[in-house]
Order: structure tokens, then sequence, then C-alpha cells
């Protein structure tokens, strides 16, 4: 498994292209994990201010959180972020609203 | 200053008061206009008010006799002016209520039944009744501090993970960078004009990349370095369950022409059992390898998939299968296919045009769990020698014409397949420029060209609508 000739070659250099289908699921190992929790959290954060679950609201920070850890460097940050803000949002108007203790969602 | 001016604001309020207190009935008297007995009922009212306002801080004063005195002046005024104008008497009813007790609860009762201090009993309190949430209980925040924790750890595993991901990462590029330095004139390539970054490209937290390019039989390879999710607290969870591995995935393009046609992979069972129904080339062209280990001398727990058995056997030569017994925990997969066209489409049906196909070589590596990247390097090694051995190894006639053969089946498949949906795009297409050139006669303004037009094509609907059938001459007897 070695070579007298030096394999290199500076006349078929090809530059890097990034693929073509990156985030549009088509790739053979994209990673889908962001994309859920991002609806996921923002279907939490949904219940969280129209319900005023409480337990929702915190849910829907975690799923950002989630989906922030996991998101690509090419992925927007706005979407990440924008995901966060509505999650504190839902957090913080559920206790604005009614600061009682939160109940677990067993226990009601 | 400061006491001078305290000083003349004093004087200024005294002066206020007394002026207060000067101002004279009988001046007031005196203009006897029609507003006077609002301003005597405004004066009683407010005398009222003021008398309960005053009663508590007067009595405890223990007497003011300048504000008390100024308080009866104006009572003494209002009786006076009450004798005078008897004709308003119903005047008082309208500020009864502020005398009425049940008006102002506890008010006046407060004023006039003030229970006696007792210095030696305790003094009774009376607790109102506050709502629940406002008593500071920290204890029932237990969910919410469960919560908080629970974010805290979870960002500092975010941050730990992702430094043991990207030091992983790291270590494999510097364990390797003398190899790929050694066959690839260009290492590390971020795809910007100026190659501001040489080396790995960080997708994601768990997932960097390597382009490598210049070199002889290939145009490019780009290296995958996949990690655990280590920086997110729910994966880790999930792997306690599932355990998973740091794994390099490796695609070379491979340059056109340079391999024979055929298809080919092996691997761990598992995973080769999952690329079979993933890729369409693996699907289309080959079909697993009943009894590998005897055919083909590879590991026990590794599958093979075949197109060309020759060209397998060929692949499969003694130092491969040597490489895949020694490094058979690191080794994944390895696919070599010259008609490499990606994942399976969901959708069959919508693509006309059959899918590019490339030739390609894939590896999937399993990276040692101590970070002995050492232990792998000689898998790169392999990757480089199965280049060069495609480059030389040809097929027999016999084999090339069997490949050929089965490129022939599966486009003509795709197309049988395909069939009815390329009838109906060249209908659609059809249709569209009889549309087209019916707006373009009637955007004419010649009504002759018009009406042969619609001639013509009244003949072609009644000729298209027409039933079909043989004509028979019926001979007359």
């Amino acid at each position: 498994m070695s070579y007298t000739v030096d394999p290199r070659r500076k006349e078929k250099i090809n530059r890097y292209k990034a693929p073509k289908n990156q985030g549009q699921g088509g790739g053979a190992n994209e990673d889908m994990m962001p994309d859920y929790m991002n609806i996921l959290g923002m279907i939490f954060s949904m219940c969280g201010l129209m319900m005023k679950l409480k337990w929702c609201a915190w849910f829907a920070l975690y799923c950002s959180c989630i989906s922030f850890s996991s998101s690509r460097a090419s992925d927007d940050a706005k979407q990440v972020l924008s995901s966060f803000m509505l999650s504190v949002s839902a957090v913080v108007m559920s206790y604005l609203q009614n600061p009682a203790a939160m109940t677990p969602p067993w226990a009601s | 200053m400061r006491p001078v001016f305290a000083f003349l604001l004093l004087s200024l309020l005294c002066a206020c008061q007394l002026n207060n207190a000067n101002v004279s009935p009988d001046a007031e008297d005196e203009t006897d206009n029609d507003f006077a007995e609002f301003d005597d009922d405004f004066v009683e009212a407010s005398y009222d008010t003021e008398t309960a306002e005053n009663a508590d801080s007067s009595r405890g004063a223990g007497g003011d006799s300048f504000s008390r005195e100024r308080l009866e002046v104006p009572k003494k005024y209002a009786v006076n002016s009450d004798e005078e104008e008897d004709g308003l008497v119903e005047n008082d009813d309208e500020f009864e209520h502020f005398q009425d007790e049940e008006e102002f609860e506890g008010y006046d009762a407060g004023d006039t039944m003030e229970p006696p201090i007792d210095q030696k009993t305790e003094p009774k309190l009376k607790i109102p009744n506050i709502p629940l949430h406002f008593r500071t209980h920290w204890d029932s925040y237990w969910m919410e501090m469960l919560m908080v924790a629970g974010l805290l750890a979870y960002f500092a595993n975010f941050f730990a993970g992702k430094t043991k991901n990207a030091r992983l990462a790291q270590l494999w590029f510097s364990t390797h960078k003398a190899l790929l330095d050694e066959n690839f004139a260009l290492v590390g390539d971020d795809g910007k004009v100026e190659n501001e970054n040489p080396g790995l490209i960080k997708e994601s937290e768990s997932l960097y990349t390597l382009w490598c390019s210049g070199r002889t039989c290939c145009e490019g390879m780009l290296v995958e370095l996949k990690m655990i999710k280590r920086q997110d607290l729910v994966s880790l969870v999930a792997g306690l369950m599932r355990p998973q591995l740091d794994q390099a995935h490796i695609k070379i393009e491979l340059t056109r022409g340079l391999m024979d046609s055929f298809v080919f992979a092996v691997g761990s069972k598992k995973t080769i059992s999952k690329v079979f129904k993933e890729y369409t080339d693996l699907t289309k062209f080959c079909s697993l390898v009943a009894k590998p280990e005897d055919r083909y001398n590879v590991p026990s727990g590794f599958g093979v998939l075949s197109e060309i058995p020759e060209a397998t056997s060929a692949i499969l030569e003694s130092r491969v299968i040597t490489a895949l017994n020694k490094y058979q925990s690191y080794i994944d997969y390895l696919h070599i296919s010259d008609q490499f066209s990606g994942q399976v489409q969901q959708e069959e049906g919508s693509t006309l045009k059959q899918p590019e196909t490339r030739p390609v070589l894939l590896a999937g590596f399993n990276l040692p769990k101590h970070a002995e990247m050492e232990t792998i390097k000689p898998l790169l090694l392999l990757i480089f020698y199965l280049m060069e051995r495609l480059k030389t190894y040809r097929m027999s006639k016999e084999a090339k014409a069997k490949a050929d053969k089965n490129r022939l089946r599966v486009e003509e498949e795709f197309l049988k397949s395909t069939h009815a949906a390329r009838a109906e795009a060249a209908a659609q297409r059809r249709e569209d420029k009889r549309k087209q050139e019916k707006e373009r006669v009637l955007a004419e303004e010649d009504p002759e060209k018009q009406r042969r037009w619609e001639l013509k094509e009244q003949k072609r609907q009644a000729k298209k609508n027409a039933p079909k059938m043989k004509r028979l001459a019926v001979k007359s007897l």
C-alpha cells in the first residue's frame, strides 16, 4: 500500500462546492432535528401563550435550546433567535399573568 | 441658604392659612349674587368633610386652638346663612349623604367609636386575606427550579460537548494531515474565493467536513466527521439507549472512465441492509450475497452487495480482506459504484429525467472510542489503495457485457415507469402550444384569418371526437 509516484496533481484541483440540497431534507446525512425542534418549540410556545400552560412554555424553551445546539452553521441564526424569543416570552407572559407556581400536567 | 428658604416657605404657608381664616363671611354676604347659595353649600360641605378628616389629628394634637377656631367659623356662618335664607332648604338634601353614617363604612365609626388603647393587653391584629400566590413560598416553585436547573445543566453540557467534539475532530485532522498532504494538492477548502480557512469546516457542533482535491484518479474527496451529538443533552440520553459512535464518512468522486462499470458494497450487516434500501444504485443493480464469509472470506458479521461477482472478488482480494479482518470494528461500510445517484427518491413518478450518475467511492469508518486516532490511520491508506486498484482493474468481456445489459435494463425500467407521466407531459405541451396559437390568432386583426383558423380548429375537434371505426365498403347486391 505504498506508492513510488507522487499522486498529487495541481491541475486537477477542484474547489469545494457546498451541497445544493443542503437544508432541503434531501441530503444523505441530513439532520432534521433542528427543524423539528423549531416547529415543536413554536407549537409549545403558542400553547403556552394561548392556553396559559406554563409547562408548555418551559418545554418550548427546551425545544429552542435543542434547536440551537444542533443547528448547522449555515442555518439562519435569526430563526433560532426568534424561536428563543418566542419561547422566553411565553414563559414570561405566563408568569406575568399568573405568578403562581407551576402545577405539573399530571397534578391538575 | 436652605434654612432661609424653608423659613420663607413656612411663612408663605402661614400667610395662606391666615388669609383663608380671615375671609369674612360678612364680606361674602355683601356680594349677594346668584352663586351665593352654591358657595354656601360648598363651604358647608367642605366643612363637613374637613371636620371628619381632621377630627383625629386635631384630637390627637390635644386641641389645636387655631385650627379649631378656623373650622368653627364656617359652621357659624353656615347656620347663619340657613337662618337668613329660609327658602333654600332643599339644598340640604343634596349633601345629606355626607352625614349619613352608612354612606362611608367605618369612616365615622372609627371617628366616634375608637376602642380605648389598652397598654396591658396585646393589640388585636386583623390579618387580611391575601391571595395565596402573593405569599412567597419558594418551596412551591420546585418545578420552576427544576426547569432552570435543567437549562443550566443543558448549557453546561453544551459547552463541554462542543469543546470535546472540536478537540476530537482536530485530533483526527492533525493525525491524518501528513498523509493527506502527501496525496492531495489541496487539503482543506472552505469554498470561498480566497481560501480563508484551510482545514476542517464546522458545519454544526457535531459535524465537521474537510475537502481535499488535486489527486490522480479522483476529482475530490470529502471527509465528514460525524460526531456523537455531545453538545445536546437529549441526544446523549437517547444515546444511552441506542449507543452511537463517532464516524468518519469519506466520499471520493472518481474521475469518469477510471473504473469499469460495476456496483459493489461491503460492510457490517446492519449498515449493508440499511444502505441496500437507501441508495438507488445498490437497490437497482446489486443483490445481497448469501454466505459472504465462505464466498469472499469477509469477516463474520459483514455483508456483501454485489452486481458482478467477478468484480466483487477482484476488489475483495487478500490485502483488502486482511484489512477488513484487522479493522473489523472500525469499518462500517465500503461502497464502490459507477452509477451513484444518491438516495432513493420518494416520489418516483414525478421525475421524468433519469437522475445523473457519477462514479464514486464511499466509505464509513467508526472512530476509536478513546481518541487513539493513529489506529485508524491505515484505513485512509486502504482507501487510496482501493482507488489505485479501481484504476488498474479491468473486467472480462463477459462481465462487461453483463454490466452493460444491467444498465440497459435499469434504463428501460425507468422509461417504462415514467411512460404515463411522460405521455401526460407531452399532451400538456401540445395543449399549451395550441393555446398559444389561439391567442396569437385572436390577437390578429384580420377577421378572415380568424375565421379560417376557427374552421380548421372545428374540423380538428370533430375529427378528434369522431368515433374511430373502420370504413367498410358495402357491396350492393
